[in-house]
């Protein structure tokens, strides 16, 4: 299934071949039974902006999203394990399912690299790859509600891809712009009281 | 599986029962268990630990599964300690227990990252251009230099690859070497102890190209100064596991079981053992929840509490009553038996300088004539005690560097005069033999007014005491001497009965009772009085056994060095120093590198070329990020009112100025021309080098960089940073760097001397406008995106502390052990040493056709333990104001000739040199000849075959080669060398010291058997303790057991600094000084108001819980274990005073910049402080400020670094300049903030990615 190809490519860091390759990309979108019309639509302003300005500019932008932080990180365990130990079991996992199928990484990139998963899935049936991204549907939905907050075309590509697991797309319209949610932030690092019968603060200035 | 089959529903197996009915056996299928089995199965375990900025040096078992590191738990396998002591392990804490997740973080840095607009310029030259000549065309591009230094901090990096990244680095050292100077190229790393190979593999690439290296220790603020005024020694101190053999310890400023998590074990075992503990500290901290006794002095003031602590036990152990054992360590291991000349003062009197053997020409009480020998003057004098004769005992520095023709073997602490062999014993006072009582005038700091601290006033500045004297005659007429113990009893207000004003008890209010600290401190004087005595007997007792544990809550201050030598009088005073279970354990950024000679050789390729190129980074910064253009504090401000003011006119950077003029500090960049002209200029004029130096000096047609920081012609151009975060967390003065050193937007609030119209440097020409963005290129190796990473130029992807092979020491125990590379470095990431290598081979390609073998000037300054150390003994003099002849090396910096070969780089950094077996090695004064270890390392590492300059000699490829030949040079771990080390010490001092090491001279420690265990080091005589089976390490045992002077002037430890400097800054003595007056906050107040209540409180940063400075302040568990972001500690009556609740976002700001932070609102926080731990990142949770306008800023933000003079002095015995062991230092707990709750939460996302049209439209 060419089609996760072509997400693979679409997130990983744009090179010159891979911008050349767009004309393709957008083929293999616009013929893929998979995409929806308004998935589609979105797909190609991404592939659109990926091709705009010069390499150093869309390469600019990949970075300032991607290679910055935890929210938009792409590696799937930064978002499911963490800082936790787990981590290090669940790529040896991971690596463990690659090689039963006969694959080995061969780049320097590691296993939960959301680009390195779709390359895999490209290369087996619907079932396994419907199965795989429902699993991991919950970290897609993630990474999609932050690149929609970040009014990020990028996130054309993790609502395809929950479009084809069967899952809800993130509603763009329930989104809030990353600048407007310092409550979020609160309520995302606010402590709940250990023994209290209380409920969780509302964060911003509470006395407790 | 449920496996549902398998179990038995109607039947049961018979069961076997053990154990008295507890355990069973049973036979059952057991295939669930594999689940757990596979879950924690590995490859293999490799031995690590945690890397540049943790002193902990603990071990770590890191575990591998299909080349993924999986986790990693405490090794526990290190030699015991001996019978009746705990032991050591296990070791490490939550810090070190989450590090495996930075491997794979979000935040790891994964390519080489380079400024997209840098790149964007760089391809576009690189298309017609080749590398230097296209660096030379962006820098020289003004609208193109500034697009990409203007946007530093801002983002817009890119990937880019090792090749183009290492290319564009070789092209900017190539350019800037050949058209500024090879010292404009600059490097910061710090604290080499816990990763050496990583730190030489830079230096050891500077040192070759002649680049800079900048010191840390003393920039951290962690050097203690004090250290090389009281004992001529950086900083050495007991191990960890000698807390247990104390009997009581306080714990000053220091919180040990936060910021020495694995070491606060012994802490508590010695409680078990009934080792009294006392904590002093402002906050409730860690330490004073496990302590006996918690006093909490005011912040800053602990020197007026150690000050009466030290009047107590003069009085009740010394004049009340005598301790013999303490009279006599005092007498032999101290100067209190020196005499000091005093200078007549109108009616009263003033301590000089120490008596020299030097004045004593016609003094008829002494045994011998004068001495013809210049070293006379480095001779301190005494009285014998039972002949009242003048002598000059053995062991002061003239001894350590007799002239030629001078007999050896004198340098050492017997009980003889140096000049004729004869016995004697010294005397302490002067009190029953005196000729005479007169009035002697000590300064009086006390009474200062300051708007935060409390004074107290004793109606002046000056106290006059009276003091026993002798009159003597000398060459230059009769003088009045007084030994030291007679006047440190008058400074600290002793009765002596001899009538005038003093201390008749512990209840007067007079400088330094017990009672009089009560108004500064807030300190009780009856619990001044408990601890001083309870600390006194129990030396008394033990013969020494008594010890303080102190921290940067002392060190960190302005005065840090009158807290610190009021407490080291305490220790010296009661004979703990040198002894096990006693002493001054100083852990502070401590950085006890253990080989540290084998180190030096390769860290400063000391095998290819000598002298390195070193400075103290402390100035450095203040000249280069131009923060003396603000300077606030005057000098006169801190002058002893005995002294004359008119030598001190001027602004600070004139002083700091003058002492790298007169050799005393070092200067880098160093000259207003490339020092690669000079050689052929001197050529041509057919003069030696030197000469040629000097006589462009003193006529003015050269002068030294410092006189003019801000002409481009002096900038440092291209500055490395790497194992540090430089503009982060060690950015003192934060928005300064970012204005002038980087050129980018800052939150500087403040005005320079020029716009506020005050009086200007005479010594440094001003220039307007000053200038932004002095640096053409910074490098940043990192594995983390640190702040010090988004200002830089080229971030390279380095190796993680799993990833690669180093060795790691500490203080805090004996072992040296290894960081192993568990797995290869991920993604692009390479070791420090790769990386370097790689630049190297780069730069060496890209020199061919620009830079060949060339001569260059390196100036030195006069540097402690080499015999240049007795330079100025006298007055201080400055060449350029027609003082005294320029004389290199004496009385300004050394000039030496060397020569690089700059094609070759590459070669040189990958072989060790011929320097090694041609000169030998060395250090601390005392050197040997390494022709067995070059050969051993040859047969070892294997050698060069390739043909061409360094065929045959001995490789140095791998991390690993790096680190056997820093093993196999070294005492430490080379017995052989060890051996021969003591040998070549013994013939210092006439004595015998071998057998300290003659039992290990057949054990030689490599790579492969630290990986095994972690290995105990040899005793060597770099450092003053000894590994043995009957003591724990601590400093000092060496010179009290096997009478080593310590390398001071007198020879002994110092109550008194007789440098002409600190009389006339007033510190010849202890005394109590309060904090500076930074004049930062009140000029804030209500000046940017937001209708909040504005608060001023004392701005203190102490070292966290959740993290190493700022390393794991990005990890996810440490963040959830605080409070997920920057906090500020405030107390309860202050947060109410400004309307603060827990929780509140709030602001932090003064002169210097903005915080934005969280308010935790806490009882354990004084009133009138607030705590923000070092060190907390700019890229977590940082919201905008509303006074700048820009994201909030770090805790650097509201500092600005302030220098001290007594601190710039050189040329004259231990307060000679060594690299990290002397300098200027970056205090910063002097300052204060303005608080108040922030009204506006803006999270300024939208600032980032960097918008090209709002971005022009700004420009």
């Amino acid at each position: 299934m060419l089609i996760f190809k072509a997400f693979s490519a679409l997130l990983s860091y744009p090179s010159a071949e891979m911008r050349q390759a767009l004309p393709e990309i957008a083929g293999v979108v616009k013929a893929s039974p998979l995409v929806g019309a308004h998935e589609r639509e979105n797909l190609l302003a991404l592939i659109g902006e990926i091709g705009q300005g010069d390499l150093l500019a869309a390469e600019e932008r990949y970075v300032d999203l991607f290679d910055r932080g935890r929210a938009l990180s792409l590696h799937l365990f930064e978002h499911l394990h963490g800082d936790g130990r787990d981590r290090g079991a669940a790529m040896v996992e991971l690596k463990a399912l690659y090689a039963a199928a006969g694959f080995e990484l061969t780049g320097s990139e590691l296993p939960d690299y959301l680009p390195v998963v779709l390359e895999y899935l490209s290369q087996r049936d619907m079932a396994e790859a419907r199965d795989m991204l429902t699993d991991c549907a919950h970290i897609v939905r993630s990474i999609a509600r932050s690149l929609i907050a970040r009014r990020s075309p990028y996130s054309a590509v993790p609502q395809a891809l929950l479009v084809i697991a069967g899952e809800k797309p993130v509603d763009a319209v329930g989104v809030k712009p990353v600048a407007e949610q310092p409550e979020a932030l609160d309520r995302d690092w606010a402590e709940l009281p250990a023994f209290a019968d209380v409920a969780a603060p509302a964060g911003g200035g509470s006395a407790m | 599986m449920s496996h549902f089959l398998e179990r038995l529903t109607y039947l049961s197996r018979r069961r076997e029962s053990f154990a008295d009915g507890h355990g069973e056996l049973r036979d059952e299928d057991r295939m669930w268990e594999e689940g757990y089995r596979l879950r924690w199965q590995h490859d293999k375990i490799v031995r690590s630990t945690h890397g540049v900025n943790c002193t902990g040096s603990c071990s770590w078992k890191i575990y591998v599964k299909s080349g993924v590191v999986t986790w990693e738990t405490q090794q526990t396998d290190y030699p015991r300690t001996r019978p009746g002591m705990p032991n050591h392990e296990p070791r490490g804490c939550s810090r070190g227990a989450s590090y495996s997740w930075y491997l794979y973080s979000a935040s790891r840095i994964k390519y080489p990252m380079v400024r997209g607009r840098l790149v964007k310029a760089w391809r576009e030259a690189r298309k017609t251009l080749g590398p230097v000549e296209a660096w030379a065309t962006i820098t020289a591009d003004e609208k193109k230099a500034k697009a990409y230094k203007a946007i530093r901090g801002r983002g817009g990096f890119v990937r880019s690859t090792w090749q183009e990244a290492t290319e564009i680095i070789a092209a900017a050292n190539v350019h800037t070497i050949r058209k500024w100077g090879p010292d404009r190229v600059v490097g910061f790393s710090p604290i080499p102890a816990m990763s050496m190979v990583s730190y030489a593999s830079g230096a050891r690439y500077l040192s070759l190209i002649g680049g800079t290296l900048l010191s840390f220790y003393d920039w951290y603020c962690d050097l203690p100064p004090s250290s090389p005024q009281t004992w001529g020694e950086q900083t050495d101190v007991p191990e960890s596991a000698d807390w247990y053999n104390s009997g009581y310890i306080i714990a000053w400023g220091s919180n040990v079981p936060q910021t020495r998590t694995p070491d606060a074990h012994f802490f508590v075992e010695a409680r078990y053992n009934g080792t009294n503990v006392v904590a002093v500290t402002p906050d409730y901290s860690e330490v004073a929840k496990l302590s006996d006794l918690w006093l909490h002095p005011k912040q800053g003031t602990d020197a007026a509490l150690a000050m009466a602590m030290g009047h107590v036990i003069l009085k009740e152990f010394f004049l009340d009553r005598k301790t013999p054992y303490f009279e006599d360590y005092c007498r032999r291991l101290t100067d209190l038996p020196m005499l000091v000349r005093l200078r007549k003062d109108g009616d009263r009197f003033v301590p000089d300088r120490y008596l020299r053997q030097s004045d004593l020409a016609g003094e008829k009480k002494s045994r011998h004539k004068a001495s013809k020998s210049d070293r006379a003057a480095w001779k301190t004098v005494a009285t014998a005690e039972e002949s009242g004769d003048l002598v000059v005992p053995q062991g002061s520095i003239g001894y350590r560097w007799p002239a030629d023709g001078e007999p050896k073997g004198r340098w050492n602490l017997e009980e003889k005069d140096g000049e004729t062999g004869t016995d004697i014993r010294l005397d302490l006072s002067l009190i029953d033999r005196r000729d005479d009582v007169l009035p002697v005038a000590f300064p009086y700091f006390g009474g200062t007014p300051h708007p935060h601290f409390a004074g107290n006033d004793q109606g002046g500045d000056v106290l006059i005491r009276n003091v026993p004297v002798r009159r003597i005659r000398l060459a230059d007429g009769e003088t009045h001497v007084a030994t030291v113990f007679d006047l440190l009893c008058a400074n600290y207000g002793l009765d002596r009965g001899l009538g005038g004003d003093c201390a008749k008890g512990f209840d007067d209010n007079v400088p330094y009772t017990p009672a009089w600290q009560e108004q500064i401190t807030g300190v009780s004087a009856a619990h001044a009085i408990e601890v001083a005595r309870g600390f006194a007997n129990n030396a008394e007792k033990t013969k020494g056994r008594s010890m303080v544990i102190i921290g940067a809550g002392m060190n960190h201050w302005y005065h840090q060095d009158m807290g610190y030598r009021s407490i080291i009088n305490m220790l010296m005073m009661c004979g703990t120093i040198g002894v096990s279970g006693g002493g001054w354990a100083h852990y502070v950024g401590q950085e006890k590198l253990r080989p540290q000679t084998g180190w030096t050789m390769l860290a400063f390729a000391l095998d290819w070329v000598r002298p390195p190129r070193h400075m103290c980074g402390t100035s450095f910064f203040y000249a280069h990020s131009d923060q003396w253009r603000y300077e606030k504090l005057d000098v006169s401000e801190l002058l002893s009112p005995l002294a004359d003011p008119a030598p001190y006119r001027g602004s600070m950077i004139d002083l700091n100025v003058r002492a790298e003029r007169m050799g005393w500090l070092p200067s880098a960049p160093q000259l207003n021309v490339n020092p690669l002209t000079l050689a052929a200029e001197a050529g041509k004029a057919g003069v030696e080098v030197k000469d040629h130096v000097v006589a462009g000096l003193k006529s003015g047609k050269l002068a030294m960089a410092c006189e003019d920081p801000d002409n481009p012609v002096n900038f440092p151009r291209n500055l490395f940073i790497w194992r540090s975060n430089l503009f982060g967390s060690s950015g003192k003065g934060h928005e300064y760097f970012l204005r002038h050193f980087l050129g980018t937007r800052h939150g500087l609030q403040g005005k320079d001397l020029g716009e506020e119209g005050r009086e200007k440097p005479t010594e440094v020409e001003w220039r307007d406008p000053a200038p932004e963005g002095k640096l053409d290129l910074v490098v940043t190796l990192d594995f983390r995106m640190s702040t010090s990473c988004l200002y830089s130029d080229i971030v390279l992807p380095t190796a993680t502390w799993y990833e690669k092979n180093d060795l790691n020491t500490s203080d805090m125990h004996p072992f040296i052990h290894p960081l192993s590379a568990a797995v290869d470095p991920v993604w692009e990431a390479k070791s420090d040493w790769e990386t370097y290598k790689a630049i190297a081979k780069r730069f060496s390609e890209l020199a061919e056709g620009h830079l060949g073998v060339e001569r260059d000037v390196v100036l030195t300054p006069i540097q402690h333990d080499t015999p240049a150390e007795l330079a100025q003994p006298f007055e201080v003099q400055d060449w350029k104001k027609g003082e005294c002849d320029l004389v290199p090396g004496v009385t300004a910096p050394q000039i030496a000739m060397v020569e690089r070969d700059y094609p070759d780089t590459y070669r040189r950094y990958t072989a060790l040199g011929p320097l090694a077996d041609r000169l030998g090695n060395g250090g601390k004064g005392i050197s040997w000849n390494t022709e067995a270890e070059v050969k051993g390392l040859g047969a070892l590492n294997l050698r060069v075959n390739d043909s061409g300059p360094t065929e045959g000699r001995p490789r140095i490829d791998t991390d690993i080669d790096a680190a056997e030949t820093i093993m196999y040079l070294a005492p430490e771990t080379n017995g052989e060398v060890a051996v021969k080390a003591w040998a070549a010490l013994g013939k210092i001092t006439g004595r015998d010291h071998v057998h300290l090491a003659e039992t290990r001279e057949d054990e030689k420690i490599r790579f492969r058997d630290i990986q095994a265990q972690p290995r105990k080091i040899i005793s060597s005589p770099t450092w003053s303790g000894i590994e043995s089976e009957h003591v724990s390490y601590t400093a000092g045992y060496t010179n009290v057991n096997e009478l080593i002077p310590w390398r001071t002037i007198t020879g002994r430890q110092q109550f008194y600094q007789d440098h002409r400097w600190f009389r006339d800054f007033g510190e010849s003595f202890a005394v109590y000084r309060p904090p500076i007056d930074t004049r930062t906050a009140a000029a804030m107040l209500g000046k940017k108001a937001n209708g909040e209540k504005e608060i001023v409180l004392n701005f203190i940063t102490p070292h966290q819980k959740w993290g190493i400075h700022s390393t794991y302040t990005d990890n996810l568990i440490m963040l959830t274990l605080s409070r997920g972001g920057p906090i500020v500690w405030i107390s309860e009556t202050d947060a109410r005073k400004a309307g603060i609740v827990d929780n509140d976002w709030i602001e932090l700001f003064n002169l210097n910049g903005a915080i934005a932070a969280r308010a935790v609102v806490s009882q354990r926080v004084q009133e009138g402080m607030c705590m923000m731990y070092h060190a907390q990142e700019k890229i977590v949770n940082v919201p905008g400020s509303q006074i700048t306008g820009q994201r909030g800023g770090i805790h650097n933000s509201v500092t600005r670094t302030v220098l001290k003079p007594t601190h710039m002095v050189g040329g004259y015995a231990q307060l000679s300049y060594g690299f990290n062991y002397y300098g200027t230092v970056g205090s910063n707990r002097d300052e204060f903030v303005v608080v108040r709750k922030l009204v506006k939460v803006e999270w300024l996302d939208r600032s980032n990615p960097v918008d090209p049209i709002a971005e022009e439209a700004a420009s």
